[in-house]
C-alpha cells in the first residue's frame, strides 16, 4: 500500500483511464503545459500530446459545450473548471444541455462527460473562489454529484465516474488536494451511491462530505475523550445519494449532524434532513442539527473567514445539542 | 346566510366547554331548536340547541375539544352556500379581558395537555409501557427525552414493580376519565390540593326536626304536592345559620375574601355517572315548602340531564346528606370555590347521657369541612354550634 496524495492520486487515475481508453479527452483552462493550478494534469500533455489534453480559452461555456458535443459523438471527455465559482458562467451548458440531453432524446444521446472543479474554502481566495455550490446541482435532475473525502475514495470513484455514460459533477475541495492516503496497488472502483462509515459509534450520526469529513472525524475523535461515539459517514455521492446508510444509522444513534461547508440556507443538510424526518421521525430524540456556513460571502480576511466556515468546535457543539448536553 | 355556531356562554363564570359529543355529523340537517352538540362546562352536561336550520355544513372542534366561550364551533348553511373562512370568524370573536396573572397562569398549565416529547421518547415508551405524562422532561421546554423514558423504566424495575404493559396483565377494564367524571376529577384535585381543609364534627340530637317534619309535612304536601325530607329541612338550617355567620357564606378572591350577598345552598346528588350539586339559590329568603319543591325540581331534572348552568352555578355553600347510604359520619370536599361544606350522616338510636339519665335518642353526626384560609377553628366552630342548636330547637328558625 502506497502513501500518496490526493493530486496524485487523481493524476494517477486519469492517466490509467487514458491509456485504458483511447477515446478520452481532457479539456479544461490551463491543464496542459501548465498542468492545472493544483497541478493534477501534470505531464499529461507530453504523455498524451494536444489532441487529448486539451487546454481551452477563458471561456467555461465553451469548455462544457465542446465537452458535452463531444461525450455525444462518443468521445468520453473529463472538463475541467477551474473553480466551482465558474460553474454559473457555464450554467446552461450544464443545467440545460447536459443535463437534459439523455432525457429529451428519449434515451438514443449519452453525455459520457465528467466536469471536475474544486470548491471550499480556508486559504484567503475571498467571495468568488470559496463557494461551495453542489446543492445548486443537487437541484437539477440529471447530474450525479461526486464529491471524495480521501485519495482512496478519489480514485475509486473517478474511475466510475468517468466510465459513467451520464454527467457527472465531480466535486474536489481545495484543502484535500495535499491530503495523504493509502492506496492497494491494482485496480479498483467505488460504485456510486455507496456511503462509507468512516468512523463507527453509537451515540449519534455525523452525516458529512468532501473536506467536512476530516473536520467531522476530528470532531469525533475529541468527543470520544468526552465519552461520545459519533458515527461518522461519509456520503461521497450526493447524486445518487446512500440514504439507506443515513436511515441505518440513525435508528442505532437517535441523533443526526448533517455537516457540509456550504452555507446553511438551503444547503444539502436541508434536503438530508427533511428526508430523515419524512422516513426515520419515530427514530429521532432529537430534532436534526445543520452544521454549515453562516448565509453571507466567504470573506477575503482570515479571521472573519474562519469565523463564517464551519470548524470542530461548531460539530462538537452541535453534536452536544442533539445529545442535550449543551 | 351561513350561521356560525359559537360555544355558548351558558353562565357569568363560564369560560370554556369541552365538546363532548356531536349530535350531528357534518353533512347532516338540523333544525332551528333541535340538539346539535353535548357541552360539558365545570359543572355540568348540557344539550346545545341549533340556533338556526340548515346543513351542518362544516364541525371546526372535534369532540373532546377544550374551546373558550365564543370560539366558533361549526358553521350551518345550506347546501352550495359559500363558507365563510373559519380564520376571519376567529379574529372576530371579542376577547376576554385579560384575568389577574395567576389565574391566567394556572389556566394554562391546566390546559397544557399535549405533551411534548421527542418521537423517539414516544416510541419508546409506548414499547416499554410508561406513560409519559407521568414523566418530567429533561430537553428544551420541558420536552421528554429518551433518556427521560429510560430512567422511568429503570425507576419502575428498581422499585419491584413491573411497568403496566397492557399486553402482561389479564385485561384490567379501563374507563376513560371523561364527561362529568373528568370534571369531578379536576375539581375535586384542584380544592384538595389548592385549600387547606380542617374538620369539625358534632353529634346532634335529630329528635326535634323529626319532630318538626312529622308535624308540618302534611302542610307541605298539600302546598307544594310534595314530601319534605330532612334534607330540605337542613337547607333552611343551613341558610338560617349562614345569615348569622356571614363569614363562611363567602370565598377568597386572589388577597382578599368576598363574603357573599346571595346565600345559595347547593345540594349534593349521587347521579349513576358521578356528583352534581344543584343549588337552591336565595334559600335563606324561601319557606320550607319552596325549598323543598325547588329541590324535588332540581333532582327530577338532574336525574334526566337537563340540569341548566343556573341549576349549578352561583352556589355559596354546599350540603352533602349521606343518611339516606346508611353512613354515619363523612369529611367532605369543599366545592370550590366555596368556603365550607357541611356533611350530614345517618340518624340512628343511641343512648345518650341527658340530666343523669341514659336515655335512647335519633342522634346524627354533623362534619363541616373549612377553608382554613378564610375561618379558623373557633369562627368555623361557631357556626357548625349554631347549625346544632337550630337543630335541637328549630323553632328558632322563627326567631
Amino acid at each position: 500500500m502506497a502513501e500518496i496524495t490526493f493530486v496524485e492520486s487523481l493524476r494517477m487515475t486519469l492517466k490509467e483511464e487514458m491509456e485504458r481508453d483511447p477515446s478520452l479527452m481532457l479539456i479544461g483552462e490551463d491543464i496542459g503545459r501548465y498542468g492545472g493550478i493544483f497541478g493534477v494534469t501534470k505531464g499529461l500533455l507530453e504523455e498524451f500530446g494536444p489532441q487529448r489534453v486539451r487546454s481551452a480559452p477563458i471561456s467555461e461555456s465553451a469548455i462544457i459545450g465542446s465537452a458535452l458535443g463531444a461525450a455525444m459523438t462518443g468521445i468520453r471527455t473529463v472538463a475541467e473548471l477551474m473553480y466551482i465559482d465558474f460553474t454559473p458562467v457555464a450554467m446552461d451548458q450544464i443545467v440545460n444541455q447536459a443535463a437534459k440531453m439523455c432525457y429529451m432524446s428519449g434515451g438514443k444521446a449519452k453525455v459520457p462527460m465528467v466536469i471536475r472543479t474544486q470548491e471550499g474554502g480556508g486559504r484567503g481566495n475571498a467571495a468568488q473562489h470559496s463557494q461551495c455550490l453542489e446543492a445548486l446541482f443537487l437541484h437539477i435532475p440529471g447530474l450525479k454529484i461526486v464529491m471524495p473525502s480521501t485519495p482512496y475514495d478519489a480514485r475509486g470513484l473517478l474511475k466510475t465516474a468517468i466510465r459513467d455514460d451520464n454527467p457527472v459533477m465531480f466535486i474536489e475541495h481545495k484543502l484535500l488536494y495535499a491530503s495523504k492516503g493509502s492506496i492497494p496497488e491494482g485496480e479498483y472502483l467505488i460504485p456510486f451511491g455507496q456511503a462509507d462509515i468512516k468512523r463507527k459509534g453509537k451515540d449519534v450520526t455525523i452525516v458529512a462530505i468532501s473536506y467536512m469529513v476530516i473536520v467531522a472525524l476530528r470532531a469525533a475523535a475529541r468527543l470520544a475523550e468526552e465519552g461520545i461515539e459519533a458515527e461518522v459517514i461519509d456520503l461521497r455521492t450526493l447524486v445518487p445519494m446512500d440514504f439507506e446508510a443515513i436511515l441505518k444509522s440513525v435508528r442505532n444513534t437517535n441523533r443526526v449532524v448533517i455537516v457540509h461547508e456550504g452555507c446553511r440556507r438551503g444547503g444539502i443538510g436541508a434536503e438530508i434532513a427533511a428526508q430523515i424526518q419524512e422516513e426515520a421521525f419515530d427514530a429521532l430524540d432529537a430534532p436534526v442539527e445543520r452544521v454549515g456556513a453562516l448565509n453571507v460571502p466567504i470573506p477575503y480576511s482570515e479571521p472573519l473567514e474562519n469565523a463564517v466556515i464551519p470548524d470542530e468546535e461548531d460539530i462538537v457543539k452541535a453534536v452536544k445539542k442533539v445529545l442535550y448536553r449543551s | 346566510m351561513a350561521t356560525t355556531v359559537i360555544m355558548p356562554k351558558l353562565g357569568l363564570t363560564m369560560k370554556e366547554g369541552t365538546i363532548e359529543k356531536w349530535l350531528k355529523q357534518e353533512g347532516d340537517r338540523v333544525e332551528k331548536g333541535e340538539p346539535l352538540v353535548e357541552i360539558i362546562t365545570e359543572k355540568l352536561n348540557f344539550q346545545y340547541e341549533s340556533p338556526a336550520s340548515g346543513i351542518l355544513r362544516k364541525i371546526l372542534h372535534h369532540e373532546g375539544k377544550v374551546v373558550p366561550v365564543t370560539t366558533p364551533i361549526a358553521i350551518i348553511a345550506e347546501e352550495g352556500e359559500a363558507l365563510p373562512e373559519f380564520e376571519a370568524i376567529q379574529s372576530e370573536v371579542p376577547i376576554e379581558a385579560p384575568m389577574p396573572a395567576a389565574a391566567a397562569q394556572g389556566e394554562i398549565k391546566e390546559h397544557r395537555e399535549r405533551i411534548f416529547a421527542s418521537p423517539f421518547a414516544r416510541k419508546t415508551a409506548q414499547e416499554k409501557g410508561i406513560d409519559l405524562s407521568l414523566l418530567k422532561g429533561s430537553g428544551p421546554g420541558g420536552r421528554i427525552i429518551q433518556t427521560d423514558v429510560i430512567s422511568a423504566v429503570e425507576r419502575v424495575q428498581t422499585e419491584g414493580a413491573r411497568p403496566s404493559v397492557p399486553a402482561q396483565k389479564p385485561a384490567d377494564k379501563l374507563i376513560p376519565l371523561k364527561g362529568i367524571r373528568k370534571i369531578i376529577a379536576r375539581r375535586m384535585t384542584e380544592s384538595f390540593r389548592d385549600t387547606p381543609h380542617f374538620y369539625l364534627s358534632v353529634e346532634v340530637d335529630m329528635s326535634a326536626v323529626q319532630d318538626l317534619k312529622e308535624r308540618v309535612k302534611d302542610e307541605v304536601e298539600k302546598r307544594a304536592k310534595v314530601r319534605l325530607t330532612l334534607t330540605d329541612i337542613l337547607v333552611k338550617v343551613v341558610a338560617s345559620a349562614l345569615k348569622e355567620h356571614p363569614i363562611i357564606n363567602s370565598r377568597i378572591e386572589g388577597d382578599q375574601i368576598r363574603l357573599l350577598e346571595e346565600i345559595n345552598v347547593g345540594v349534593a346528588i349521587a347521579l349513576d355517572d358521578g356528583l352534581i350539586v344543584p343549588v337552591v339559590h336565595h334559600a335563606d329568603q324561601k319557606s320550607l315548602t319552596e325549598i323543598a319543591s325547588v329541590i324535588r325540581n332540581l333532582t327530577r331534572r338532574a336525574r334526566r340531564g337537563k340540569l341548566t348552568l343556573e341549576d349549578v352555578g352561583g352556589g355559596t355553600f354546599t350540603l352533602s346528606n349521606m343518611g339516606m347510604l346508611g353512613i354515619d359520619k363523612i369529611n367532605p370536599i369543599i366545592n370550590p370555590p366555596e368556603c365550607s361544606i357541611l356533611g350530614v350522616g345517618r340518624t340512628v338510636e343511641k343512648p345518650v347521657v341527658q340530666g343523669g339519665e341514659i336515655k335512647i335518642k335519633p342522634m346524627a353526626w354533623f362534619s363541616l369541612s373549612s377553608d382554613h384560609r378564610i375561618v379558623d377553628g373557633a369562627a368555623a366552630g361557631l357556626f357548625l354550634n349554631h347549625i346544632h342548636k337550630i337543630i335541637e330547637n328549630p323553632d328558632l328558625l322563627l326567631v
